[in-house]
């Protein structure tokens, strides 16, 4: 998803420089959203569609060592063309990944990588999972504006919501790997791993925890 | 000796039908201190009761260790065991007295041995206003709510002032508000020193804990206990994972 209409819409908010619009779009959607430096190339392309100009610079401190920073904000063009985005409808995520395609296409010998992968998967939602939790934590002890933290809220229970739906996802899809793995009769026999590649529940376990 | 209030280290255990091994937990390990709120989400069937009976040392694991302070819970006589549940750890029950008995008394019925009949009963209604309702102890369980018996098995469970409280699954039956509540009281309780540790069906009851994890396939999925630097971890990808 590019930032531009996120960048455009805190720039209506709010005019700012880029900095500190990386800084408000991480507080809004948290760090793993958007790569800090589609701010910049954001910021380029709404000049260059004249929906954002520049508005003055700020100095650089004191010691005047850094370049003078751009202030941007909304031009008229820009105020409607986001009125027309907010209003448009949105399109459904993207229901397939990578994995997915892996899934679908594996072979039997394939299976012991692919549990070892989901089982990393699985891990990391978790991981994601905790860190939403913290931010929330975060949340509630703040104070901001009522307006702004209930629509930062929102967001961010979307994207809880994403994630437990993947790990349950993912534990099913693991389950039922696992499974097959434990139960040779199901397995396509030509493609199906060799003992060594398979490995006692032993050794998987100490594989997974080394992932 | 580990600082951990509780720790369990590659524990496997199986329940066996007949020549068929079910087995429920592998090679997994956990950590937790005291003060800490550690929720372990899993389905039904998952080992979420399992995992608590192993860690309050009521089922021997198969394979690996579990420690309480320090002590391996293997090398424990029965009446050492004992007396650690009834003193250091508290498992949160589900099930009300059968019996006609007022809420205070069946908060202050386990007390009654060691502590004698004024100073249980002074716990027991200290334990009922800690979790917010001091107006039921003159009720009887089958004039309660679904919520308000949740409360008196956790009221049941601190009352003795126990270093680690297991709660297995104590949302069912209970409405969202109710289920909050319920999570903010263990919170808080863990805020202020208890250990808990709660099997949860629902991942959105583990959004309030400190240490999360997944139980499936025998398998225990925690990220790590410190959050991972963010510049190592990739979404959605796996490519650069941990």
């Amino acid at each position: 998803m590019s930032a531009k209409y996120a960048i455009l819409g805190l720039v209506i908010e709010r005019p700012g420089y880029g900095y500190q619009l990386a800084r408000r779009l991480e507080e809004r959607f948290g760090s793993s959203a958007f790569a800090p430096s589609g701010v910049y190339s954001a910021l380029d392309q709404l000049s260059r569609d004249e929906l954002v100009r520049a508005a003055g610079e700020v100095g650089s401190g004191p010691a005047r060592r850094a370049a003078p920073r751009m202030i941007y904000e909304a031009t008229d063009e820009g105020v409607q063309h986001f009125e027309a985005w907010m209003l448009g409808s949105s399109p459904a995520p993207p229901l397939r990944d990578e994995l997915h395609m892996k899934i679908a296409l594996c072979r039997p010998r394939n299976v012991p990588a692919l549990i070892d992968m989901i089982y990393g998967q699985e891990l990391a939602c978790m991981a994601r999972l905790r860190e939403l939790k913290l931010v929330s934590e975060h949340e509630s002890a703040g104070d901001g504006q009522e307006w702004s933290r209930l629509m930062r809220i929102l967001v961010r229970d979307a994207e809880i919501a994403s994630w437990k739906a993947r790990i349950e996802w993912l534990q099913n899809a693991r389950e039922l790997l696992e499974r097959l793995l434990e139960d040779p009769a199901r397995v396509d026999p030509r493609g199906a791993p060799a003992a060594s590649e398979r490995g006692s529940p032993r050794e998987r376990a100490g594989r997974l925890r080394a992932l | 000796m580990s600082d951990a209030l509780l720790m369990l280290e590659t524990v496997s255990k199986s329940y066996w039908r007949g020549t068929h091994e079910l087995r429920v937990l592998t090679e997994l390990s956990l950590e937790m201190d005291a003060g800490e709120f550690t929720v372990v989400w899993g389905k039904r069937g998952a080992g979420k009761t399992t995992l608590l009976k192993v860690a309050a040392g009521l089922e021997p694991c198969d394979r690996g260790r579990v420690c309480f302070q320090g002590l391996d819970l293997a090398g424990m006589s029965e009446s050492e065991h004992a007396r650690l549940m009834r003193e250091r750890i508290a498992w949160v029950r589900h099930s009300g007295p059968r019996s006609e008995l007022r809420m205070i008394d069946y908060v202050a019925l386990p007390l009654l041995p060691a502590y004698g009949h004024r100073s249980a009963y002074s716990r027991a209604r200290e334990a009922l206003a800690r979790v917010g309702i001091t107006e039921c102890a003159q009720q009887y369980w089958q004039s309660l709510s679904d919520g308000e018996r949740a409360l008196v098995g956790v009221a049941r469970g601190i009352a003795r002032k126990p270093s680690l409280l297991l709660v297995d699954d104590p949302t069912a039956n209970l409405d969202r508000r109710e289920r909050e509540e319920l999570v903010t009281l263990l919170r808080e309780l863990a805020d202020g020193g208890v250990g808990v540790l709660m099997t949860v069906p629902e991942m959105n009851e583990m959004m309030s804990a400190h240490q999360i994890g997944s139980l499936s396939g025998g398998r225990l999925i925690a990220p790590p206990r410190q959050p991972p630097p963010s510049n190592v971890i990739e979404f959605p990808g796996t490519e650069r994972l941990v």
